[in-house]
C-alpha cells in the first residue's frame, strides 16, 4: 500500500534549514492500522502530509499503491487526494453553517468526472453518514453537533469517495476520553469491515494502542516500530470489551 | 436561469455567500447603487436625446410651408419693428410716468395699455407681421391643397387661414392668434399633446362647425390654470364657439409661452373661418414630406405644380413663398435676408446641409452626455468593484482553513480559483440585478417627479448587467488567485 524510501524533508525558515524528516524508510501493508506517536517537532506531521500528498518530499521516494507520487504535478496530487486518500483532522474542519450532509458531499464536488450529480451525491453522503451512525443528524449544522458527532461527520466525509487509505492527524485531540474511544472504534471497524488502511497520529498511548502497529518518531527519524499487543484484527467483540476494560 | 442557479459551482457560491448575509448584502449594495445610477443616467440621457429628436422633428425638418404672396422673409423686419416700437414707447413713457397713479387706467386689456411692458408681441407688432392678413395676394385655394395632396412623397397637407382675434369668455378676453386649419394639423405638429378634450373632427370640418381648440396659454388665461374648458363656450367675432380641446407641448424643450403663435393661439376648422369671414382662399398650405431628405425635391415639385396651376409665365415671379426648415435656418442664421433668400433659392439640397449640421450638433451633445455618464458609471462601479475585491479578500482570509480543506479533499487550484471568482461574480450579478430593478424604479420616479423623459431600453439593462458581471470578474480575480495559490498545509493550520 505505502512504500517510502529514504524520505527527507527540509524547510527553510529565514536562513535556517529545518530538517523535518531525515530519511524515513518504511512500508505499510493494505488494511494495516498504523498509529504514529512522537513529541512535537518530531516530524510525524510532516510525514503525514507527505503520505497525504499534501506535500512533496525534498528527497526520497513515496510509492502509493504501486505508483510513485513523490514527483506528481499539483493537479495529479489533488486527484490522488480525492480518490485514494481520506483525511480526518484534529479540528474537524467542517464548514460552518453547512449541514452535515453537505459537508460530507464536499469531496464529490471535485472528482475525476467533475461534479457528481446532486441525487447521487446525496445517496453516497447518506451512505457514508450511515457508516458512522449519523443518518439522523444529516441536516444538522456542525454547531448543533457534539465534538464526537462532528468528528464522525468528518470521518464520513473522508469515506465518501471510498478511499483505500485513511489518514487522521490527532483525530481525538479535541475530544474527551469516551468519545475518543468511540472515534477510534469507528476506525478499527472500518479497517476490519472494509479493509481500509488507516494511519493515525496521536499523543496518547492508549489511543495508539488501537493500531495493529505503532511507530515512534523522534527528530525526523523512526526510533521504534512495533506491532501492537492489542491487535484490532482480533474478533470485534473481544476487541471492544478490551477497550472498555481499559477506559473503565 | 434555474439550471444556472442549480449548477453546483454557482450553488456552492450562493450557499457560501448566504452564510454571511450582511456582508454579502452590503457589498451587493455598492454594485446595486452603481448599476442603478448607470441605468438611471442612461435612461435620462436616452430620454433627453429622444426629446431632442422629437423636437427636431416637431420643428418640422420635413415641413414645407407655402404662403400666399411672394413676401420677403419676415424675421429681420419684424425684429426691427419691435425695436423701433420699443424706442417709441420709451419716449412716450417719461412724461406720463409722473402722472401714474393719479390717472384712471385708460385701457382694460393689458395689451391695450401702452405703458405696460409685455412678454409677448402686442397686437400692433403682430399686425406688423406680413402674414397677418390675406392682403393683396389671395392666391392659394383649397383646390391647390388638394392638388398638393396628390403629389408623390407628400405625407400630410393642411391649408390654413390666420387672423388675430379676441377670444371672450364672458367679460374676460384674450388677444391671440387664430388658426383656421385642417384636421391633419395634430399629425403635422408631432410635439402636441392634449391636456383636455380632442382636436376637431373631419365631420366638424365638413360642416364648418363652430368648434375651437385652445392653446394652453389661452386656456390658462381665460379659464385659469388647471381648469378643464372642454365643453365650455367662448365667443369670437360675436359668435359662440364650443371648446373641444386644449393643446400643449409634448416636449420639455418647448414650453407654452404667451405670444408663441402655437400655444398662445386658437384652432378651428378652416371651413368655419371661411364661412364666418366670408373667405374662399387660404393664407398658407403646410405640407409634410414622408422623408426629410426628400424636402428639396418635393419643394421643386410643389413650385412647378403651383406655377402651372396659377398660370404663371416663365419670366414671372412666383405668387407664393415656399418656406422650408433650411430657408428658415438661413434667414435666422445671421445672413442678411436678401443674401439668405438668394442662397436658399439657388442651392439645391440645401436642407441636407442644415440637417447634417443639426445631426452634428446633436451628436456632439450626446457624446458629451455619454462621456458624463461613463464617468459617473466608472466611479460608482469602481467603488463597487473595490468593495467586491475587499470582501473577497476578506473572505479568502477568513476561509483559509476551508480552502485548505477543499484542497485536501481533492480540489485543484483552478477549482479554488473558480469558486472565489464565481462568488465575486454572483455578488456583482445579484447586485446588478437589484440595480436594474432600482434603476428602473428610479427612472420612472424621475420621469414622474421631474417631468423628464426617461427611456429604459432592454439594451441598457443588458449592458448594465454585463458591466456588473465584468466588475465581479475583474475585481474578484486577484483574491481568487490568491486563494488558489495557498499552500494547503499552511491553510489547514491557520487558526
Amino acid at each position: 500500500m505505502i512504500d517510502v524510501h529514504d524520505l527527507a524533508k527540509q524547510y527553510h525558515i529565514g536562513d535556517h534549514v529545518v530538517h523535518a524528516l531525515r530519511g524515513v524508510t518504511m512500508s505499510v501493508a493494505a488494511a494495516e492500522f498504523l498509529t504514529i506517536v512522537g513529541p512535537s517537532g518530531s516530524g510525524k506531521s510532516t510525514f503525514m502530509h507527505i503520505l497525504g500528498c499534501l506535500d512533496r518530499p525534498t528527497t526520497g521516494r513515496y510509492v502509493l499503491n504501486g505508483r510513485d507520487v513523490s514527483t506528481l504535478p499539483g493537479d495529479e496530487l489533488a486527484r490522488v487526494r480525492n480518490e485514494t486518500i481520506g483525511f480526518v483532522f484534529q479540528g474537524f474542519n467542517l464548514l460552518a453553517r453547512t449541514s452535515a450532509l453537505e459537508n460530507v458531499e464536499l469531496p464529490l464536488l471535485y472528482t475525476r468526472h467533475g461534479v457528481v450529480r446532486a441525487a447521487e451525491r446525496r445517496d453516497r453522503a447518506l451512505a457514508a453518514l450511515d457508516a458512522v451512525g449519523l443518518t439522523d443528524r444529516a441536516e444538522h449544522h456542525p454547531s448543533q453537533l457534539s465534538g464526537g458527532q462532528q468528528q464522525r461527520v468528518a470521518i464520513a466525509r473522508a469515506l465518501v469517495t471510498q478511499p483505500s487509505l485513511l489518514l487522521a492527524d490527532e483525530p481525538t485531540g479535541n475530544l474527551d476520553t469516551s468519545t475518543s474511544h468511540e472515534v477510534m472504534e469507528i476506525f478499527a471497524r472500518l479497517r476490519n469491515d472494509r479493509g481500509i488502511t488507516i494511519v493515525v497520529i496521536t499523543h496518547e498511548r492508549d489511543i495508539a494502542a488501537y493500531g495493529t502497529r505503532t511507530v515512534d518518531f523522534r527528530d525526523g527519524l523512526i526510533v521504534s516500530d512495533v506491532p501492537n499487543p492489542f491487535d484490532s484484527r482480533l474478533p470485534r467483540n473481544a476487541r471492544e470489551s478490551l477497550a472498555q476494560g481499559k477506559s473503565a | 436561469m434555474r439550471a444556472l442557479l442549480r449548477h453546483p459551482v454557482v450553488n456552492t457560491a450562493i450557499k457560501a455567500l448566504g452564510r454571511n448575509r450582511l456582508q454579502t448584502g452590503l457589498t451587493m449594495l455598492g454594485i446595486t447603487v452603481g448599476v442603478a445610477t448607470v441605468l438611471a443616467m442612461m435612461a435620462v440621457g436616452a430620454g433627453a436625446q429622444r426629446s431632442i429628436e422629437q423636437q427636431v422633428r416637431a420643428a418640422g425638418l420635413n415641413q414645407i410651408t407655402i404662403r400666399a404672396g411672394n413676401w420677403r422673409p419676415k424675421v429681420d423686419e419684424s425684429e426691427a419693428a419691435v425695436a423701433h416700437q420699443g424706442d417709441a414707447r420709451d419716449s412716450l413713457r417719461h412724461p406720463l410716468e409722473r402722472l401714474r397713479g393719479d390717472v384712471l387706467p385708460i385701457a382694460f386689456h393689458p395689451e391695450d395699455d401702452p405703458m405696460e411692458k409685455h412678454d409677448h408681441p402686442t397686437a400692433r407688432q403682430r399686425l406688423g407681421d406680413l402674414e397677418a392678413g390675406l392682403g393683396s395676394a389671395a392666391t392659394m385655394t383649397f383646390d391647390d391643397a388638394e392638388a398638393l395632396r396628390k403629389l408623390p412623397g407628400v405625407q400630410y397637407v393642411a391649408g390654413g387661414i390666420h387672423e388675430n382675434v379676441r377670444v371672450y369668455l364672458d367679460k374676460k378676453r384674450w388677444f391671440t392668434r387664430m388658426h383656421g386649419t385642417d384636421v391633419m394639423m395634430p399629425s403635422i405638429k408631432r410635439a402636441w399633446t392634449f391636456t383636455a378634450g380632442r382636436f376637431f373632427t373631419e365631420r366638424e370640418q365638413d360642416r364648418s362647425s363652430q368648434v375651437i381648440v385652445l392653446g394652453q396659454v389661452v386656456a390658462d388665461r381665460l379659464f385659469g390654470v388647471g381648469a378643464n374648458p372642454a365643453g365650455e363656450e367662448v365667443t369670437l367675432w360675436n359668435q359662440p364657439f364650443e371648446v373641444v380641446g386644449v393643446i400643449t407641448s409634448a416636449t420639455w424643450v418647448v414650453q407654452p409661452a404667451p405670444g408663441d403663435d402655437q400655444f398662445d393661439a386658437v384652432y378651428m376648422p378652416y371651413t368655419t373661418t371661411q364661412r364666418l369671414l366670408n373667405l374662399s382662399k387660404l393664407n398658407d398650405i403646410t405640407v409634410t414630406a414622408e422623408s426629410s431628405g426628400d424636402v428639396s425635391r418635393l419643394s421643386r415639385e410643389i413650385t412647378k405644380l403651383l406655377r402651372v396651376r396659377h398660370g404663371i409665365g416663365d419670366n414671372e415671379a412666383d405668387d407664393f413663398t415656399l418656406i422650408t426648415q433650411a430657408t428658415k435656418a438661413l434667414t435666422t442664421g445671421g445672413l442678411p435676408p436678401s443674401v439668405a433668400r438668394a442662397v436658399a433659392s439657388n442651392v439645391a439640397e440645401l436642407e441636407k446641409v442644415t440637417l447634417e449640421q443639426l445631426a452634428l450638433t446633436m451628436e456632439r451633445a450626446s457624446r458629451t452626455m455619454t462621456w458624463l455618464l461613463a464617468a459617473v458609471a466608472a466611479v460608482s462601479l469602481l467603488v463597487g468593484g473595490i468593495g467586491i475585491m475587499n470582501i473577497t479578500l476578506l473572505s479568502v482570509t477568513e476561509r483559509t482553513r476551508e480552502i485548505g480543506l477543499r484542497m485536501a479533499v481533492g480540489a485543484r487550484r483552478r477549482d479554488v480559483m473558480r469558486q472565489f471568482l464565481v462568488e465575486a461574480v454572483v455578488i456583482s450579478a445579484a447586485g446588478g440585478l437589484a440595480g436594474i430593478i432600482v434603476g428602473v424604479i428610479a427612472s420612472v420616479g424621475i420621469a414622474r417627479t421631474l417631468q423628464w423623459a426617461t427611456v429604459v431600453s432592454p439594451l441598457s439593462m443588458l449592458l448594465a448587467f454585463g458591466v456588473a458581471a465584468a466588475v465581479g470578474v475583474f475585481f474578484g480575480w486577484y483574491p481568487a488567485r490568491r486563494a488558489s495559490q495557498l499552500d494547503p498545509i499552511v491553510a489547514l493550520r491557520r487558526e
